[in-house]
């Protein structure tokens, strides 16, 4: 039997404190259900996990995300994109037409392909895509927000998006056609050409943090002193791996429209389609955390005066915004590498690269 | 049709989440990327920085089962027909389809051709919408009509005033006009007509020392061109010395011609010079002249390879057998469907009509046509057992498919590397010649005009130039600087629209809305002069329709100015990109002596190193007096290929900016007396006398073959006239496309599988091109 | 003859290029060269020549056959009208605006708008009966304003004007030279009477001379418009059109 006092009183320990709404919450705390749904929303481990920047900033980000990917890209182009639907908040809508669009569209399983496997995978690439959630630290130096602190969080948020990729793979395996097939190969080496930079870099800061708990890693870049100004080339070679892992341009080869018309995704139709369609918007989000946490100090940022710890939050989805832009702008800069080109650079430039981060790391480990 | 129709509608109306829905559907018309013919290059400009039809919600998506609407641009070919039937279905209801351009319509110009089809007899159409080619307004407007469809507004986009004409009966039972258009019905079809010219002795005495007895008559039959009649026997042989001691590397056409009445095929072969610089600017016919019954010759592709897909094409066309060649007996350009031998002149197209007679039901205008009821991907189970037994897998790309255009490429590939390519065109095969035939000199203006949308006015020079030879017709001088600055400018647009596809082949956007973006400015100016974004039918034999004011001429001066700001970040972004550069240079390297083996043309040709411009080598128009250079490069890769175009089309804007200078101080006609006769009134503005001066035109007896440099290479018109018809007896066209397409093929041996979009792009290989 | 080449490009010159490339990209995201027309909100102006659809004046008109008989794509069809004379009819199912029609119109019946952007539910309503013809349609208009492409020297620009742009242009209609049809051989007529069948205005007329028992063919050069159909159709080829003096 569960004590649910205790575990109240436990969700009360550990509460985001957020000044502003203190005086508005407190009465309603004492409200008895009321009490302890608020209780739990406020709980760190689920305000981080399922709110900020959790699940819920993940949705909201795969609305907008594209649309400010479109505004820019266009903008870039000489042109407005997305605009009519809404006018005068410049079109910011249009990604709920589109997804509504998919999910009142016909979902087309055609027969050669695995029929259930061809419609599970895109639900199942949530697991990899939230499970690493469970470790991220949006917190700052001293003032963690983590849903799970372990010792070894930073292994197991690399080991599972590591599992990402077979997803995909299975998604191309599932339909069953010859440009499925091919980009589902292309992804697979590039699998091994972005991982093992990507394993090595993360393995440099783990070095260079002495931890590999997220708690521990924030804490590591207290001040100025983020990961990007400790070690600038793993940051760099994180980046690329990055890009890479996310298909974006220019190594955007497994799904390259004009070569293999989306490659694990060309048979997806509807709603299964807009999930595989978000799947790669997911891990970016999920990679760009990473790399706020790892490299940009987590939540560190001046306190907005009145939201406490939730400021620390919002920092820490500004940051991780910030990149995601970065990154989705890339699309209007680059054209896109070929396979053979892509694998030399992570077998090349991008190992080397790591390899003396790692260098690099160790000496200012000695350093410091 | 129309249940489908009604079922999509259905699909939107249904259930309580019907608002939603609706709201979702009009606002995510996702088209895909379904480019049929030429139309596609407008749509373009509707999808880039000019109009952007992503403002609309409306995002090109390149793959079928995403997105759930077709535009369907142009003419759809039987062959393509199939793709377009195969694609509907592969699409996730509730779905949409808009025509746009009036070959998808009532077929348009090719409303007689035997190979297109009717786009609303394959799919329910929801919107069609007129122009040739349509304007990117047209086609938004055609979204915007979509968006209010799926919302249920129902409302005319255009509302016709009926004004009653007044009754009174003047006149009785009349009759009615006959056609305009004579045909002699048993013309003396002569090709080696000789003609007194101050030109070729010495190489008609050459000729025939080298030749001695395997020739029946050599004979001059103009400046720069001669004629060889051989017999069946000894063609191989003639060949064989002219290949090998007049050093004569290519063929330019392979041409059949019919004469029925006299139970004869004449088959000729007009073949030139890469390597020896006097004989460049000649054209050397050799013919031969066959029975009508199981006409058969000997195939040349052993000495010229140039010659190979015009052969087949041929074979394909007439049924002559061109033994040796590979490609006998195999469907190369035609479906399934199509008629057999179409060219041939008992194949009859369905005649023009000039009366719309009394209560005639309106769906009568249309020429029936059967839908196709199969799937036709020519792709043996042979070929693809024997690959699979090599280790190697079959891949087909195309029609439809985001990088593919109209064309199928069958590719076999080891590992990532392209062992065998095939092409497959003919997807946009809209039999311009069997059509030519059929029609007035004049009325193949704007027909001919359609093989490259992109590239309009070197299309038109190309053809009226053969006209103006024939007849003789010297242009006045402000017309050619006129027709030299909108040659060039369409120069630039060719080059800017597969600037832009290449980018798009390399997933790069950005390099495809700036190049629009040029091209829109282009299109201005072009538009400022003809009236027409990208159709404008300007130039008519001995000069143009009428006269271009200063105002606009100012206006192209200063795009010679204003064009370098854009072009200069279009380098910046995509041409210099390091990416651009590592994926095309050393890519599909085309040697020197493969691209005079295949024959490759144009700026592909000089770019592998062969100093061959037919502006330089046999001047027209104006450009012997303007001042520019040739541009030629050695690498012959697709990076050398690219810049090689770009550093051309900055000699076009040169060849503009003096041409406009020159232009302004030169006062004048535009038209040459010659043809205007007694329309003297006419010299400025043809506008009232259009048909009088040029709708009876007839060419002397003869062959006449000019070539053109057109913006992607050599373009040649190859007429034959009997002197008594104002129609032609055949017209021969080899557009450069067409003959690209043989290099092409041969530069994506060994290479990668992703590397065939870089070779693609390179080659600015424009199927409405090449296909004809 | 100007070479290209491409070099080697070594690791500087890469650099300097992803610097070029993406500081382009920055400098467009903060000032970018737009050129996008906002249809349907706004339309871009076309120049006064655009070829768009066709006007059809009756009372201009003098039934001669030569816009059908250039069309290429064999778009307009004459039609009888009520007073028995031919009128166009226009398929924009077929049409290709090359308006080789409106050029050949010896007398200046045919014009052109600046109208382009219809779209139609079906196929029958592409085909233009003369009736329609004769005054401007109506479009949907959704614009708010104009766009003018302005090239100057230095770059493309855009200027945006309030208000509808007028698309129906007021150009005078131009004439052709004014012929006439004119017998150079009275000697050969075999009296077929093509001429007078096929003459649209009552120009031609046949007289039988009782006296010898043959047949007579008049042609009042008043009543003549010049519309040739009668040289076309003479069967001997003894009519020519000539310059109206």
């Amino acid at each position: 039997m569960i004590d649910i006092n205790a575990v109240i009183s436990m969700m009360m320990n550990n509460q985001v404190d957020i000044p502003l709404l203190q005086p508005l919450l407190k009465p309603m705390l004492e409200m008895p259900l009321v009490g302890y749904l608020i209780a739990l929303v406020l709980w760190k481990p689920f305000f981080v996990l399922i709110l900020m920047p959790g699940f819920a900033t993940l949705g909201i980000m795969l609305l907008i995300l594209p649309w400010i990917e479109r505004k820019m890209v266009g903008r870039m182009q000489w042109r407005v994109g997305p605009r009519e639907i809404s006018p005068h908040t410049r079109g910011i809508i249009q990604l709920l037409a589109d997804s509504l669009r998919f999910l009142f569209q016909e979902v087309i399983i055609h027969k050669d392909a695995h029929r259930s496997y061809f419609l599970q995978f895109p639900f199942l690439y949530f697991i990899p895509v939230l499970l690493p959630l469970l470790f991220i630290n949006a917190g700052t130096a001293g003032n963690p927000l983590v849903p799970i602190v372990s010792d070894y969080g930073l292994q197991l948020m690399v080991a599972l998006i590591c599992l990402m990729p077979v997803f995909i793979l299975g998604v191309g395996w599932a339909s069953n056609n010859r440009f499925a097939f091919i980009g589902t190969v292309r992804e697979a080496f590039l699998y091994f050409a972005y991982e093992i930079p990507f394993i090595i870099v993360v393995l440099a800061m783990i070095v260079l943090y002495g931890t590999s708990n997220t708690v521990g890693v924030v804490n590591a870049q207290s001040g100025v002193w983020w990961g990007i100004i400790q070690n600038p080339l793993a940051a760099l070679t994180f980046f690329i791996a990055m890009v890479m892992a996310t298909a974006r341009l220019p190594f955007e080869i497994p799904e390259a429209d004009q070569e293999v018309s989306f490659g694990p995704f060309v048979e997806y139709s509807g709603i299964a389609f807009g999930l595989a369609y978000v799947m790669g918007y997911e891990k970016m989000y999920v990679l760009s955390a990473l790399m706020t946490m790892l490299f940009l100090g987590g939540g560190s940022g001046p306190v907005i005066p009145g939201l406490g710890e939730l400021s620390y939050a919002i920092w820490f989805v500004l940051k991780t915004l910030i990149v995601l832009v970065v990154m989705a702008n890339l699309r209007g800069v680059y054209p896109r590498y070929r396979l053979d080109q892509a694998l030399k650079i992570g077998w090349g430039a991008m190992l080397i690269l790591a390899l003396v981060a790692v260098a690099w790391s160790l000496v200012m480990g000695v350093i410091l | 049709m129309e249940e489908y129709k009604n079922a999509n509608m259905r699909i939107i109306n249904s259930g309580p989440l019907a608002p939603f829905r609706k709201w979702a559907s009009k606002w995510s018309l996702w088209p895909c990327h379904f480019i049929t013919s030429c139309c596609g290059v407008e749509l373009a400009h509707a999808f880039a920085a000019g109009y952007d039809g992503e403002r609309l919600g409306t995002l090109n998506m390149g793959i079928s089962r995403q997105s759930n609407y077709i535009i369907i641009e142009g003419t759809i070919t039987r062959k393509m027909a199939r793709a377009l039937q195969f694609v509907w279905g592969q699409m996730p209801d509730p779905k949409f389809v808009n025509v746009i351009g009036a070959c998808g319509e009532r077929g348009g110009i090719f409303w007689n051709s035997y190979n297109i089809t009717h786009p609303s007899d394959i799919v329910p159409v929801d919107f069609f919408i007129p122009g040739c080619p349509i304007t990117p307004e047209a086609l938004l407007r055609g979204v915007r009509a979509t968006q209010d469809k799926i919302v249920g507004i129902d409302r005319k986009t255009i509302e016709f005033k009926r004004v009653e004409l007044p009754f009174e009966k003047q006149l009785e039972e009349r009759m009615v006009p006959t056609s305009p258009k004579l045909f002699a019905p048993t013309p003396l079809i002569k090709v080696d007509v000789k003609r007194e010219v101050d030109w070729g002795k010495e190489l008609e005495d050459n000729l025939k020392n080298k030749l001695e007895g395997l020739y029946e008559s050599i004979t001059i039959t103009g400046k720069s061109s001669i004629a060889i009649k051989t017999t069946q026997e000894n063609l191989k042989e003639v060949a064989q010395k002219l290949r090998e001691q007049m050093k004569l590397d290519h063929v330019k056409s392979v041409n059949v011609i019919e004469v029925p009445h006299e139970r004869k095929f004449i088959v000729e072969y007009i073949i030139s010079s890469y390597t020896e610089e006097e004989l460049m600017p000649v054209l050397v016919t050799v013919f031969v002249e066959i029975g009508l019954k199981d006409p058969k010759i000997e195939s040349l592709t052993s000495i010229w390879e140039s010659a190979n897909y015009s052969e087949r094409e041929m074979h394909e066309f007439f049924g002559v057998l061109f033994d040796g060649n590979k490609g006998m007996g195999k469907k190369f350009i035609l479906a399934p469907d199509t008629p057999d031998l179409p060219l041939r002149k008992e194949f009859k197209i369905p005649e023009e009509r000039y009366v719309f007679e009394k209560d005639m039901p309106l769906d009568e205008l249309m020429v029936p046509i059967e839908p196709p009821k199969d799937l036709y991907i020519p792709i043996s189970e042979e070929f693809i057992e024997e690959a699979y037994d090599n280790d190697e897998i079959v891949v087909p790309i195309g029609p439809h498919h985001a990088g593919s255009g109209h064309l199928r490429v069958t590719f076999r590939i080891k590992g990532d590397i392209i062992v065998e390519a095939i092409p497959e065109p003919g997807f946009v095969h809209r039999s311009m010649e069997k059509l030519a035939e059929n029609r007035l000199y004049i009325q193949n203006v704007p027909l001919f005009e359609r093989l490259a949308i992109n590239d309009p006015v070197n299309m038109n020079l190309g053809y009226v130039r053969t006209l103006e030879n024939a007849l003789g017709i010297e242009v006045p001088e402000r017309a050619q600087y006129l027709r030299t600055i909108m040659a060039e400018l369409s120069r630039i647009e060719a080059f800017y629209y597969d600037s832009g596809i290449f980018s798009l082949f390399f997933g790069h956007t950005t390099g495809f809305m700036y190049s629009m973006a040029i091209r829109e400015m282009v299109i201005e100016v072009l538009m400022g002069m003809t009236g027409s974004r990208s159709g404008p039918s300007f130039l008519v034999p001995g000069g143009i329709r009428r006269d271009i004011s200063d105002d606009v001429l100012k206006l192209t001066d200063n795009l010679t100015f204003a064009i370098h700001k854009r072009m200069k970040k279009f380098e910046d972004i995509f041409v210099y990109n390091p990416v651009t550069i590592a994926r095309a240079k050393g890519v599909g390297v085309l040697t020197k002596a493969d691209a005079i083996r295949c024959g490759i043309v144009g700026p592909f040709l000089r770019a592998s190193g062969v100093n061959y411009d037919i502006r330089k080598i046999a001047p027209y128009e104006a450009y012997d007096k303007l001042d520019w250079e040739v541009t030629t490069g050695d690498d012959g890769d697709c990076l050398g290929r690219f810049l090689g175009r770009l550093a051309e089309i900055k000699e076009s804007v040169r060849i503009i900016k003096q041409a406009v200078d020159a232009v302004r101080s030169i006062k004048g006609p535009i038209l040459s007396a010659d043809i205007l006769g007694e329309y003297k009134e006419a010299a400025s503005d043809i506008k009232g006398n259009f048909f009088r001066v040029f709708g009876n035109l007839v060419l002397p007896k003869g062959e006449w073959t000019t070539i053109t440099e057109a913006g992607r290479g050599t373009l040649l018109f190859s007429i034959i006239s009997d002197g008594e018809s104002n129609v032609p007896y055949r017209v021969r066209v080899i557009s450069p496309c067409w003959m690209n397409l043989r290099g092409f093929m041969e530069a994506l041996k060994g290479a990668r599988y992703a590397d065939f979009w870089a070779v693609y792009g390179s080659f600015g290989y424009f199927p409405p091109e090449a296909d004809r | 003859m100007k070479k290209v080449a491409t070099p080697e490009y070594d690791i500087k010159d890469k650099l300097k290029y992803h610097v070029s490339a993406l500081s382009t990209a920055a400098k467009e995201v903060v000032m970018p060269l737009n050129i996008t027309t906002h249809y349907p909100r706004e339309r871009r102006k076309w120049p006064d020549c655009f070829r768009g659809y066709i006007l059809f004046d009756p009372e201009r008109c003098i039934s001669c056959f030569e816009c059908s008989f250039v069309c290429p794509a064999n778009a307009i069809w004459m039609k009888e009208a009520p007073s028995g004379r031919y009128y166009p009819t226009l398929d924009y199912g077929k049409c290709i605006f090359c308006h080789f029609c409106v050029d050949s119109c010896p007398g200046g019946a045919l014009r052109s708008t600046k109208i382009h952007d219809v779209a139609y539910k079906n196929m029958d309503e592409m085909f233009t009966h003369t009736e329609e013809m004769i005054e401007p349609p109506e479009i949907i208009r959704e614009d708010e304003g104009y766009v003018e492409y302005e090239i100057d020297k230095e770059d493309l620009t855009l200027k945006r004007t309030k208000g509808k742009d007028k698309l129906i242009v007021d150009v005078a209609p131009s004439q052709g030279v004014p012929m006439v049809s004119l017998c150079i051989d009275r000697g050969s007529c075999i009296a077929c009477k093509v001429c007078e069948k096929v003459c649209e205005s009552g120009a031609v007329s046949s007289l039988l001379d009782e006296a010898k028992m043959i047949i007579k063919m008049k042609i009042d050069s008043e009543k003549c418009t010049g519309c040739g159909l009668c040289v076309k159709e003479c069967s001997m080829q003894i009519l020519r059109l000539v310059r109206r003096e």
